[in-house]
C-alpha cells in the first residue's frame, strides 16, 4: 500500500473493532452464558450450549433473508408463513421415486423462492409498501395452507430430513453445519460482491441508486427471493427437527428473525448493517427466550418482555438513526 | 437616530456537520423599509431566514424582536410576534382548500372549533390583496405552481405581519403576478411593515428595495442603502470578484458531430422537444425554475418514461428505456439535489466513488478491494477531495460532495454528461473547478448538457443555450447571440415563439 | 352581510364537497356490492337487517378510522388488533364488577387514549419508525391483554349486549355518532392540522402548525377508537377474548388502502377509509352468504389488498422516480 492510500484508507484500529455491533452482540452472548451458568447449574454444559446454537440455527437461517431485505430498506413479514409452507408442503410432495427426499426438498425450496420472487415483484413493480405486500402474502398463504393441510399435523419421513434433524457429523449438529455454510455464503454475497454493494445502495437511498445505474427492481426481487429461499430452508430444518409440520409452525420465527437482525446492529431503516451481527443476534435471542421460559413466565409476560426488548433495542439503534 | 429595528439578528453563526454556513452575521429590519438580502446559492440566505423566523436555532448570537433578545425562538413565537415568511419551497397541503391552507397554524376559533365563517372572510381579504380570485374551497392541489406561490404569500399576509420575509417569491410567478406583488409590497411598506426580500433578479431588487445586505460564503460583505449602488457592484459583492474571472476561457472545440438527436420528445410536462447534442460542446438549458428542465434531462437519461418521434443516441435508435441502458449508451447524470438523488450520505466517500462501477459489474463476481482503493485514491486526488475516504459522505461540505457526485462517473468515461444545476449550493472555489472541468471535458470531445438556474453560468460557459418555457424549448441561442438579457427575454416569453433548432 | 357576499364566503360545505372527488369510483363499487348483497339477502332492507349489518360493520369501521388517522398523519399502526383485544378484555372484566358499565367504559377509553398517546410520544418525540414501535407495542399490549384475561371469559352485562347488538339498529346510530365525532375532531384547529403535519411536516412546522401535538393527538384518538371497537366486539359476543382483535390489524390497513388513504401522509380522506371498510365488510358478508369456507377469506383478503395497492399503479401514469 502506498503512502497516499494509507491516508485515504487508514487501518482500522483494534479498539474500534470492539465497538462494532457484531462483536458487541457476541460479547453480550458470552456474558449472558457465563452469568446464566453460575445461576443455573447445567446451563453451561457443552450439550446445552450446543442445543442453544442448534435452536439458534433455525432463527439464524430465517434471519439471513431478513437481513438482506432489511439492509435493502424493506421488511419481510411473510417469513413465518413461508416457513410454514415449506414445513407443511415438503411432506405433501413426497414422491415414490424420490427415496432420499432430496427432490421434495428441492421443489419445496423452489416454491419458497418463487413466493419470495412474487413479494419482490409486488414491491418493485406494483410499488406496494414492503410491509403491505408481505403481510398480504402472509395472509394469502395462511388461507392456502389451511385449505391444503387443514388443522392436522403432517409428519414426514425421509433420509434427508432425518439427517437434518438428528445427524451430528463430527459432533456438530447438521442444522448448525447448514447454517454455517449459508452464513459464509451470505456474508460473501453481502460484502464481497457487487450485488451486496447494490443491496446497501438500495437501502440507503433507492433514488440515488437508480440514478447511479443500479438495477433497483432486479435487486429488490433478488433480496426477497433470498428471503424466500432461506425461509424455505428454515422450514425444512424445522420439519427435520420436529418430525412433523403443522399450520402455524413458522409463526414464531417471523418476529425472531426481525429481532435477530435488529439485535445484530442492522438498521431497521435500511442501508447499513451486516449478517455478521445477526449470527450472535440469533443465538442471543434463543438464549433470552430460553431464560424467559426458565423463569416460568406466563404467555402474557413473555409477550410483554419481548415487546419491551424490541422497543429497547429500537431506542438504542434509533439513537444512531437520529445522528444521521 | 434610527428607530429600533423590528427584527434583527446580532452576530449569529450556524454550522451543519462541521461546515460553517453563517459566521457572525448581523442584519436589522426597519419598519417601512424593503430590505434586500442578496447572495449566491449556498451563501447562507435560507439559513439566515430560518434563524430569523425561529425554524432554526443559531449556534451563537441572538435574534432580537423590538430590541428584546429571544433565546430558543420557535416558529409559533415568531408568528405571535408578527413575523411571517414566504418560503421558497412550497409548503402547502394539497388536499386542503385554499382558505384552510391560508389559515392553518393561525386558524380563528369559536367554542374550540374552527370559525369557518371568520376564516372565509379573512382568507378572502388576504386573497384579494394578492389578486387571487379562485374559489375559497378549491383544493390547493388543483392550482398551478404560480398560483400556489400566491397562496403562500396570502398565507403570510393573513397573519397581518409586522415583518414579512419573502424568499425568492417571484421565481415561479408570471410577469403579471410579479407586478401585483411589487405593488402590494410598496403598499405594505408605506403602512410600516418591515420587509426582507430575497431575489436573484437584480433589476427587481434595484427597483423595489431601499436597503441591501449581501452575504458571501456565510459572511456579510455589504450592508448599506441601495441608493447609489450599481447592479454590477452588487454582483461583485456577491461573488467576490468580477464574474469573468470565474470562468475559463472559451475555445470552440473541433469535433462537433451530433451524438444525440431527438425530435418530438414528450414526457410529463415536456411537449414536442426537438434537440441535437453535439460532441465537444456545452449545451446550456435555461429558463425560469420548473419549466421542465429536469424532466428533459431525466427523459434523456431513461429515468422518466418518454416518447419521441425519432431519436438517435450514439448511433443507436430509440430513447434509452432505463438508466442502465442510458449508462451503456455512454450517458451520465448528475442530479441537482445531490443529498437526495446523487449520493448515499451514510456510506463512505470511497464507496460512493465506486458505486457506478459496482452497478455495472457482474453481480456475483468477487470485488477486488485493493484495486478499488487504488482507483478511489486516484479519483480523489484528481478532483482534490481531501482526507480519509472511509468517512461518510455527509461529513463533506457541499462543494466536496458535488465533487464526489461528479468524480464517481469518470471511471465510466461517459460520452454525454447531463448536469442538473451542478453548482447549486457550492462555494466559489469549487465552482471555478467545476467550470474548468466542464470545458476540459468538452475539449476532449465529450458532450455536456448543463441545466442551470444561474444565468451568468450559461452565458459564460455554453456554446449554445436552449431556453425552456412550459415544457417546450422556446429558443435556442447560439454563442454569438448569448447574453443574460437574451436568455431572460426568451424565458419570460418576451420573444415571439421560435421553433427550436 | 348581503346575499352575494355570503355566497362567495361559503367555505365549509364546498370544501367538504371537494374532498368527495376521486371517491366516485369507489362509491359505485360499494353501491354495487350493497345491491348484490341486498339482492342475495332481501332481509337486509328491514330494520333488523340493518341492525345486524351495522353490527358487523361497526368494529371494522372504527378500526379503519383508527388506522386512517395515523396514515393521514404519516404513520401506521400494527398494534390496532392488540388494542381491540385490550378494549375487549377490559370491558369484559370490569363492566360486570363494582365499576359498572360506565366505569368500565371510562377505563376502556382511558386505556385507549393513554396507550395511543404513549405510542405517539415515542414515535413523534423520539423520531422512531412507527412500524417498529407499534410492532413492539402490539406485543406489550397483547401481553397486557393476556395478563388481564388469560383465556376467553369475563362477562358483559346482558342488557348492554342486547342494547348494542340486539334487534334495534343501535349500531347504525353509533356509526353515525362516530362520523360526527370525526367531523368535530377535524373541525378543530389541531384536527385539521393533521393533514398539514402528515403531508409536509417541516413546512407545517415553519408555518406555525403544532405538528408534534397534532400527531400525538392522532395516535391517542386512534387508540381510543381501537379500544372502543374492542368494547363493542366484547358486547357483541357477551364476553372477552384476549386475542379476538388480531385480524383487525390487517383489515384496518386493507380498508384504509382500499379507500385511497396513502402511506406517505396527508393523502386521502376518512370517507374513503369508511367506504373501504364498508366494501370489505359487505364482501365478507357476501362470501359467507355464498357459502365460501372461512379460509377463503384469507385468500380473498390477501388478493384484495394487493389489488388495491396495484390498481392506482396501473390506472395512473406516474413518474418513474
Amino acid at each position: 500500500m502506498n503512502p497516499g492510500e494509507a491516508v485515504r484508507f487508514p487501518k482500522v484500529r483494534p479498539r474500534a473493532l470492539f465497538a462494532s455491533r457484531p462483536v458487541l452482540t457476541f460479547l453480550i452472548v458470552v456474558a449472558v452464558w457465563i452469568g446464566a451458568s453460575f445461576v443455573k447449574p447445567g446451563f453451561g454444559a457443552f450439550g446445552h450450549l450446543r442445543y442453544l446454537v442448534e435452536l439458534g440455527a433455525v432463527v439464524g437461517l430465517a434471519a439471513i433473508g431478513q437481513t438482506f431485505v432489511v439492509i435493502a430498506g424493506g421488511i419481510d413479514l411473510s417469513v413465518g408463513a413461508i416457513i410454514t409452507v415449506s414445513a407443511v408442503g415438503a411432506p405433501l410432495v413426497a414422491l415414490a421415486f424420490d427415496e432420499s427426499g432430496a427432490f421434495a426438498a428441492l421443489i419445496t425450496l423452489a416454491a419458497a423462492t418463487v413466493i419470495g420472487v412474487l413479494n419482490g415483484l409486488g414491491v418493485a413493480f406494483l410499488r406496494a409498501h414492503p410491509m403491505i405486500m408481505t403481510l398480504a402474502m402472509a395472509t394469502f398463504l395462511q388461507g392456502l395452507l389451511i385449505l391444503l393441510a387443514g388443522g392436522s399435523a403432517i409428519s414426514a419421513q425421509s433420509p434427508l430430513l432425518e439427517w437434518l434433524g438428528s445427524a451430528r457429523p463430527g459432533g456438530v449438529p447438521a442444522g448448525v453445519l447448514v447454517w454455517a455454510i449459508a452464513s459464509v455464503l451470505s456474508l460473501l454475497a453481502l460484502h464481497a460482491t457487487p450485488f451486496g454493494a447494490r443491496v446497501f445502495a438500495l437501502g440507503a437511498n433507492s433514488l440515488a441508486a437508480t440514478l447511479s445505474g443500479v438495477n433497483v427492481p432486479a435487486t429488490t426481487v433478488a433480496v426477497y427471493a433470498i428471503s424466500g429461499l432461506t425461509a424455505g430452508m428454515t422450514g425444512l430444518l424445522l420439519l427435520g427437527m420436529n418430525g412433523q409440520g403443522y399450520v402455524g409452525i413458522g409463526d414464531p420465527y417471523l418476529l425472531s428473525s426481525i429481532a435477530a437482525v435488529v439485535l445484530g446492529g442492522t438498521s431497521i431503516l435500511g442501508g447499513s448493517g451486516t449478517y455478521a451481527g445477526s449470527i450472535p443476534g440469533a443465538v442471543l435471542l434463543v438464549t433470552i427466550t430460553g431464560l424467559i421460559t426458565v423463569v416460568n413466565a406466563s404467555p402474557g409476560w413473555r409477550s410483554i418482555l419481548f415487546g419491551s426488548l424490541i422497543l429497547a433495542l429500537l431506542l438504542i439503534s434509533g439513537r444512531e438513526a437520529r445522528r444521521r | 437616530m434610527t428607530p429600533a429595528p423590528t427584527l434583527a439578528a446580532r452576530g449569529v453563526s450556524k454550522s451543519f456537520f462541521g461546515n460553517a454556513v453563517l459566521r457572525e452575521v448581523s442584519i436589522a429590519l426597519q419598519p417601512g423599509r424593503i430590505h434586500a438580502l442578496l447572495g449566491e446559492n449556498g451563501a447562507g440566505k435560507s439559513t439566515l431566514i430560518n434563524i430569523l423566523s425561529g425554524a432554526l436555532l443559531p449556534d451563537a448570537g441572538a435574534v432580537e424582536i423590538d430590541g428584546r433578545v429571544f433565546r430558543g425562538l420557535n416558529p409559533r413565537d415568531a408568528h405571535r410576534a408578527g413575523i411571517a415568511v414566504v418560503q421558497q419551497e412550497l409548503g402547502l397541503t394539497t388536499q386542503l382548500s385554499i382558505a384552510e391552507n391560508i389559515g392553518i397554524g393561525a386558524l380563528p376559533r369559536r367554542y374550540g372549533l374552527i370559525d369557518y365563517r371568520g376564516l372565509a372572510r379573512r382568507a378572502r381579504a388576504a386573497m384579494d390583496l394578492v389578486g387571487l380570485n379562485e374559489d375559497l374551497a378549491t383544493p390547493v392541489g388543483d392550482l398551478p405552481l404560480g398560483r400556489r406561490q400566491m397562496v403562500e404569500i396570502a398565507r403570510a399576509l393573513f397573519r397581518e405581519p409586522r415583518v414579512l420575509i419573502l424568499d425568492e417569491p417571484t421565481s415561479s410567478l408570471s410577469a403579471h403576478e410579479v407586478e401585483t406583488l411589487t405593488a402590494l409590497l410598496d403598499r405594505l411598506r408605506a403602512k410600516g411593515t418591515a420587509i426582507l426580500y430575497i431575489s436573484h433578479r437584480l433589476n427587481e431588487v434595484m427597483r423595489l428595495c431601499q436597503h441591501v445586505t449581501v452575504l458571501k460564503d456565510g459572511v456579510v460583505t455589504a450592508d448599506r442603502p441601495i441608493e447609489g449602488v450599481e447592479a454590477a457592484d452588487l454582483v461583485r459583492l456577491m461573488v467576490g470578484r468580477d464574474t469573468g474571472h470565474l470562468f475559463p476561457a472559451w475555445t470552440p472545440s473541433a469535433d462537433r458531430d451530433p451524438i444525440i438527436q431527438v425530435s418530438g420528445l414528450s414526457s410529463g410536462v415536456l411537449r414536442d422537444i426537438d434537440m441535437s447534442i453535439r460532441r465537444g460542446e456545452v449545451l446550456g438549458i435555461g429558463g425560469l425554475v420548473g419549466q421542465g428542465q429536469e424532466d428533459l434531462l431525466l427523459s434523456l437519461y431513461g429515468a422518466l418514461p418518454a416518447s419521441a418521434r425519432t431519436a438517435e443516441f450514439n448511433r443507436q435508435r430509440n430513447l434509452p428505456a432505463s438508466v442502465r441502458r442510458a449508462n451503456a449508451l455512454g450517458l451520465a447524470y448528475v442530479p441537482a439535489d445531490r443529498k437526495r438523488e446523487g449520493l448515499h450520505l451514510i456510506h463512505a466517500i470511497g464507496w460512493n466513488l465506486m458505486l457506478p462501477s459496482l452497478a455495472r459489474a457482474f453481480s456475483l463476481s468477487l470485488r477486488d478491494r485493493s484495486k478499488e482503493r487504488v482507483l478511489a485514491t486516484a479519483l480523489a486526488d484528481r478532483f482534490a477531495i481531501k482526507g480519509d475516504l472511509t468517512r461518510q459522505v455527509r461529513a463533506l461540505s457541499g462543494g466536496n460532495q458535488q465533487k464526489v457526485a461528479l468524480a464517481k462517473w469518470t471511471p465510466a468515461e461517459p460520452q454525454v454528461w447531463l448536469l442538473n444545476d451542478p453548482t447549486r449550493g457550492v462555494d466559489v472555489e469549487t465552482k471555478r473547478e467545476i467550470y474548468a472541468l466542464l470545458r476540459r471535458l468538452a475539449s476532449e470531445g465529450k458532450a455536456i448538457v448543463l441545466s442551470s438556474s444561474d444565468t451568468p453560468e450559461l452565458v459564460h460557459l455554453c456554446d449554445r443555450v436552449a431556453v425552456m418555457r412550459e415544457g417546450r424549448i422556446v429558443a435556442t441561442i447560439e454563442r454569438e447571440a448569448l447574453s443574460e438579457g437574451a436568455i431572460v427575454a426568451a424565458a419570460m416569453g418576451a420573444d415571439p415563439l421560435r421553433t427550436a433548432a | 352581510m348581503n346575499a352575494i357576499e355570503s355566497a362567495s364566503l361559503r367555505l365549509y360545505w364546498p370544501a367538504q364537497r371537494q374532498r368527495n372527488r376521486g371517491a366516485g369510483g369507489l362509491l359505485i363499487v360499494v353501491a354495487a356490492f350493497l345491491a348484490l348483497y341486498a339482492y342475495l339477502f332481501p332481509g337486509l332492507l328491514s330494520v333488523g337487517g340493518v341492525a345486524k349489518f351495522a353490527q358487523s360493520w361497526l368494529p371494522l369501521a372504527m378500526v379503519s378510522m383508527a388506522q386512517a388517522i395515523l396514515m393521514l398523519a404519516g404513520g401506521v399502526s400494527l398494534a390496532i388488533g392488540a388494542m381491540v383485544s385490550l378494549g375487549a378484555v377490559i370491558a369484559a372484566t370490569t363492566m360486570a364488577g363494582p365499576l359498572g358499565v360506565a366505569g368500565g367504559a371510562a377505563l376502556v377509553m382511558i386505556a385507549g387514549l393513554g396507550v395511543g398517546a404513549a405510542c405517539g410520544v415515542i414515535v413523534v418525540r423520539l423520531g422512531l419508525p412507527a412500524i417498529v414501535v407499534t410492532l413492539a407495542a402490539s406485543f406489550i399490549v397483547g401481553g397486557a391483554a393476556l395478563l388481564i384475561l388469560p383465556r376467553p371469559g369475563g362477562t358483559i352485562p346482558a342488557w348492554l349486549s342486547d342494547l348494542l347488538a340486539g334487534d334495534k339498529p343501535v349500531a347504525a346510530w353509533l356509526v353515525i355518532a362516530v362520523v360526527v365525532f370525526w367531523k368535530l375532531y377535524l373541525a378543530t384547529p389541531l384536527g385539521l392540522s393533521l393533514y398539514a403535519a402528515g403531508e409536509n411536516p417541516d413546512a407545517a412546522y415553519r408555518a406555525g402548525v403544532p405538528v408534534d401535538a397534532a400527531r400525538i393527538l392522532a395516535y391517542a384518538v386512534s387508540g381510543l377508537l381501537a379500544t372502543c371497537a374492542g368494547l363493542f366486539v366484547a358486547a357483541k359476543t357477551g364476553s372477552g377474548d384476549p386475542v379476538i382483535g388480531e385480524a383487525f390489524t390487517l383489515n384496518s390497513i386493507a380498508a384504509a388502502v382500499l379507500g385511497g388513504v396513502g402511506f406517505l401522509g396527508g393523502k386521502g380522506a376518512m370517507r374513503g377509509a369508511l367506504a373501504g371498510s364498508l366494501l370489505l365488510s359487505v364482501m365478507i358478508n357476501v362470501m359467507y352468504f355464498l357459502g365460501f369456507p372461512p379460509v377463503a377469506h384469507y385468500i380473498a383478503q390477501g388478493l384484495i389488498i394487493i389489488g388495491a395497492v396495484a390498481l392506482p399503479e396501473f390506472s395512473a401514469r406516474r413518474r418513474a422516480l
